[in-house]
């Protein structure tokens, strides 16, 4: 069970260490505090909710107001944790069947946690399924019935069209696997190399070797994408065309490998709000 | 013609799970229990003789698939068809619908405390989840649930292989599990 508010008795008096988050890494609301709650080994069945809230509220300080949505959902929860926050403040008889202020918020972040580990194991059967292929699929071309199609068309029309014509070369309709000429892979298996030797790398450096040939830059920079995908290693670039940085994920900054995809794109969520 | 024959010429042949009564369509002289003899046959022929594929059930259906250890090779060609996987978002809201199906987009969203309509028409899109029935509340909203091509995705042979609650190390164990249907009632 949940202890009693009195119980924890709160000090809030150390909070003035600069505490800064980037808001843009999380998820939501239940993602930032699980994070804040995590990163300082609270106890989740007794969360000093000031502590906590000041927090919070220090970590949305600086959200946009580009995207309204979002920045409703932090501060719906601001709402709930100044209200918690409020309730503990105040006596609560001492019979009372009266639950803890914070059992909800408590439900919500246990619940929110299994979610992700589940979340964890439905990706890892992803990728093994993914390892599996079945026979290839072609779509079967679309037929229109001739019955639709009105003719008119005179003869001359005709000949003229038909006389016009160059047969085309027979198309060769085999279904053919084709080898890419630099492979995705070979860049994967150098990118981690490197990033084994030197920690971090410019993507220029990467082609350096390579200036002849554009396809090694395609693949390079794929290569990079999937292995960012892959949470394997962690891209960086301050701005768009400055230099990009492919960076080991033990040297990535603080959390990284935990979203380093929601950094630097948008999720679906964020991509309907903004249509 | 041996059944056995049969059973691999369809298997080979199609490009989705079948299931063994699918399977049983191709003869008259087959039914369910012979096509299941056929397949468990095939299915030890496979791994005796190493073929780089096997049999494998995948969502209440059989299925010849390549074995995981060949994906580096197959990899490397542009036409091997590749499965794109899914956004953490989208697993997330999937993971919440495929516990707590039917549920509706609210309910999603307030697990997740998130809005979720974006991942949820991508779902939809991707025919992961499908509208199922409509809820009771206000505005009786659309509820949602897991498809075939949900199992299929993950290479699950049914809804019980999602992990269960007493696999789950979040304290949770001890405590009224509100992610679980059968507690849905």
């Amino acid at each position: 069970m949940l202890r009693s508010p009195a119980a924890s008795a709160e000090r809030d008096t150390d909070f003035g260490a600069a505490f800064l988050v980037e808001i843009d890494r999380f998820q939501g609301p239940l993602d930032l505090l699980m994070h804040l709650i995590r990163r300082q080994e609270f106890d989740i069945f007794d969360i000093p909710i000031a502590r906590i809230t000041d927090q919070f509220l220090a970590a949305i300080r600086g959200i946009g107001t580009t995207d309204l949505d979002s920045a409703g959902e932090f501060l719906e929860m601001a709402a709930t944790l100044v209200r918690i926050k409020a309730q503990m403040l105040l006596p609560r008889p001492i019979d009372a069947e009266d639950e803890d202020p914070r059992a909800e918020l408590v439900r919500r972040l246990l619940e929110y946690e299994q979610i992700r580990d589940i979340t964890a194991r439905l990706e890892r059967s992803e990728a093994d399924r993914s390892r599996r292929h079945a026979k290839g699929w072609v779509q079967p071309r679309q037929r229109t019935p001739d019955s639709d199609l009105p003719l008119d068309t005179t003869i001359t029309e005709f000949l003229e069209v038909a006389c016009g014509i160059t047969l085309p070369e027979p198309i060769d309709t085999d279904h053919r696997v084709t080898p890419r000429t630099v492979s995705m892979e070979e860049k994967a298996t150098l990118i981690l190399s490197r990033l084994a030797d030197e920690g971090r790398i410019e993507f220029a450096r990467l082609l350096a070797p390579f200036r002849h040939d554009p396809m090694h830059g395609v693949m390079t920079f794929l290569a990079g994408l999937e292995l960012s995908r892959r949470r394997a290693i962690h891209l960086q670039q301050a701005r768009p065309f400055h230099t990009l940085w492919f960076i080991d994920r033990a040297d990535a900054p603080l959390e990284a490998d935990q979203e380093p995809f929601a950094t630097m794109y948008p999720t679906s969520d964020e991509e309907a709000r903004t249509r | 013609m041996n059944a056995e024959q049969i059973v691999e010429a369809v298997l080979f042949a199609s490009d989705a799970p079948l299931r063994a009564e699918e399977i049983a369509r191709a003869d008259e002289t087959l039914d369910e229990d012979r096509v299941e003899d056929a397949l468990r046959a095939l299915r030890s022929h496979y791994l005796e003789s190493t073929r780089a594929f096997d049999l494998v059930e995948v969502a209440g259906g059989y299925q010849l698939l390549t074995r995981p250890e060949f994906a580096p090779y197959l990899d490397r060609f542009d036409t091997v068809p590749r499965t794109s996987r899914l956004s953490r978002p989208a697993l997330e809201a999937l993971a919440i619908i495929a516990y707590r199906q039917p549920i509706g987009r609210l309910e999603v969203e307030y697990v997740r405390g998130v809005g979720s309509a974006g991942v949820i028409r991508t779902l939809q899109d991707r025919e992961l989840i499908e509208v199922v029935g409509r809820g009771e509340g206000l505005g009786r909203p659309l509820l949602y649930g897991t498809t075939p091509r949900f199992l299929e995705h993950f290479g699950f042979q049914s809804i019980d292989d999602l992990p269960h609650p007493e696999e789950l190390p979040v304290v949770l164990r001890d405590r009224s599990l509100p992610l679980l249907p059968e507690e849905e009632g």
